[in-house]
């Protein structure tokens, strides 16, 4: 029963019950129930590879602009988190903050201040 | 009617033998760009320690996570949007004369919900080509990194990053760098082991970045003359130089179209023959000739004759794939020699600080392996049109590249620059990266007890302290 994510398209063969479907010693397992699956996305299922490109289901789609988003989200936060702990910490080398910041450290500025 | 059966058994098994070939060389093929992304991650764990090991003590643990988070931000970014500037753009820009067709299937491959870019069953090679070209985006975005370490923003760095390692490259390498490219097509342009495609251009983009970015404080006197900033581990620089050089044979290997069951089984990027010795041949010469060309233009200097190596390798890649050994010998001997003087050149007469001489040995090597092309091999035929190879066709390649890598570099930092998230506060910068943006009392035990020194113009070590302090006052002022 797929989740969020049906990753088992309908190419792959399931056999019912204990008895074995097919004999895949000799030839690996994709000659048997996975041979019909040649040029279907293993993951997000879509058309047959080679149309465009385009057969990817609406869900992959989505998953893929969260991505998106998720990414630039990630690096604007990024720039103001940093932007954030240098002010503090520019302001606490001055000595101006209430918190003192981080020890001196000498070869910096902190031997002559 | 047995005869007739005969044929068509046998026409069976000649179409059964085809397909297992074709696919054999597909698995082939993909084992081969698995291995040389694998090896490839040491470029960058060379980049981190050859940067990490020029930076101060104060900015080593800043140093080494930037280099790391190139990661976190190239793969994505260039996964979501550089793949498809690669593909959809080899005619020319979406837009304008000669515009790509943006419904066309190759232009469709580089969007990444396309069934030909996803895990797929029946397609053996497309990712694992895109991955290949995924660790050049590192290269080339880890190239500006050096550069700009011990006063740029972390944060800074990233999105520099993406510009460079996500759009800029891989415009050019859509020019330049495919058989389907407009400089390939119509003039023949070669730089087969990306010369300027990858190391001029970031070159470029890099000397944007540092006219915007500015020089560490202290770096020059009042009068303009260049200071020294010890490095804190040389060691550890010169492994990282050998580590970096032992992933570009794998860089080279990828730079290759592997076809095993057609003659002679190796092409170029543009789909000209050549083979895998050939290359591997013209890298290896390339790093004698260049160790020896930075040892004696520096006058044995170890940074430059380390980085002598890396600057005649890139010099001579551009014609790798029909160089002579010896040709490559003397021409990576003469660039690195070259480099050693760009890149004294550009710290001391240009005044521009770049703290690991990335514009000198990537920028100016990768533009003059692109120019000894139109040199040495003119007339060689280049891509599937086999228009031959000239000074002219190099000249429009460099002309093309040299303004996309500088002015998007120049632009994109003029606009970090201008929204004040650059460059780190002054306070920071001399009280070191790594005390502001990591937790000193954790990871910098250290650090508390080092005392940092520099080198004044005249070669005399003094305490740095002072120096920096006034410096410092002086760029406030």
């Amino acid at each position: 029963m797929p989740g969020i994510i049906n990753s088992a398209p309908d190419c792959i063969t399931h056999a019912e019950g204990g008895e074995k479907y097919a004999e895949d010693g000799a030839d690996f397992i994709l000659q048997a129930n996975y041979g019909d699956c040649a040029g279907i996305m293993t993951f997000g299922p879509g058309s047959t590879y080679g149309e465009d490109g385009s057969g990817a289901e609406t869900l992959y789609y989505i998953l893929t602009w969260l991505g998106i988003v998720v990414m630039l989200v990630a690096l604007v936060a990024w720039v103001v988190y940093e932007n954030r702990r240098l002010i503090a910490a520019s302001v606490g080398f001055t000595g101006d903050s209430p918190a003192g910041g981080p020890p001196p450290q000498p070869g910096g500025v902190g031997d002559s201040r | 009617m047995i005869t007739s059966l005969l044929a068509q058994v046998q026409s069976l098994k000649e179409a059964g033998s085809a397909a297992g070939q074709t696919q054999d060389s597909l698995v082939i093929g993909e084992q081969f760009y698995f291995f040389t992304v694998v090896l490839m991650w040491l470029i960058h764990a060379g980049f981190m320690s050859y940067e990490t090991g020029i930076a101060r003590k104060k900015n080593a643990l800043a140093t080494a996570m930037k280099n790391i988070l190139t990661i976190a931000v190239v793969t994505p970014s260039f996964y979501y949007f550089g793949w498809w500037i690669y593909n959809c753009n080899q005619p020319g820009l979406p837009i304008g004369p000669n515009s790509t067709d943006l419904t066309a299937a190759a232009c469709q491959g580089g969007i990444p919900w396309s069934d030909a870019f996803g895990p797929n069953l029946g397609n053996n090679i497309n990712l694992i080509f895109f991955l290949a070209f995924l660790l050049f985006s590192w290269t080339t975005a880890s190239i500006m990194s050096g550069a700009i370490i011990e006063r740029a923003r972390l944060t800074a760095y990233l999105v520099l990053a993406v510009i460079l390692g996500s759009v800029v490259w891989i415009l050019d390498a859509a020019w330049g760098w495919s058989a389907g490219g407009w400089l390939t097509l119509r003039f023949g342009f070669h730089d087969s082991i990306a010369s300027g495609v990858v190391h001029g251009v970031a070159g470029a983009f890099t000397l944007g970045v540092l006219f915007n970015l500015g020089p560490r404080i202290g770096k020059y006197t009042r009068e303009g003359l260049a200071r020294q900033f010890r490095p804190h581990n040389l060691h550890m620089t010169l492994l990282g130089l050998m580590l970096i050089f032992t992933g570009f044979y794998a860089f080279y290997g990828a730079c290759l179209v592997i076809s095993s069951t057609a003659f002679p089984g190796w092409a170029n990027i543009y789909l000209s023959p050549t083979t895998l010795g050939s290359i591997t041949m013209v890298i290896t010469m390339g790093f004698a000739g260049g160790f020896t060309g930075g040892y004696f233009a520096s006058r044995g200097d170890p940074f430059w004759t380390v980085s002598g190596g890396l600057a005649g390798v890139i010099s001579v890649s551009a014609g790798a794939d029909i160089y002579a050994p010896t040709l490559a010998y003397l021409l990576a001997m003469a660039g690195a020699a070259m480099a050693v003087y760009a890149g004294t050149w550009i710290e001391k007469s240009m005044r521009v600080d770049d703290a690991v001489g990335a514009v000198a040995v990537h920028g100016v090597m990768g533009f003059l392996g692109l120019l000894y092309v139109g040199i040495f091999a003119a007339g060689y035929p280049t891509g599937v049109n086999n228009v031959d190879s000239s000074i002219g066709g190099q000249l429009i390649g460099m002309a093309t590249f040299l303004p996309l890598g500088f002015l998007s570099g120049w632009v994109s930092s003029f606009v970090l620059k201008k929204l004040g998230i650059l460059r780190v506060p002054p306070e920071v910068e001399l009280m070191g990266l790594d005390v502001a943006e990591y937790e000193p009392n954790l990871y910098l035990p250290e650090a508390a007890v080092v005392t940092e020194q520099l080198v004044e113009p005249d070669g005399t070590p003094v305490d740095a302290a002072i120096v920096l302090q006034t410096a410092r006052d002086e760029v406030v002022v």
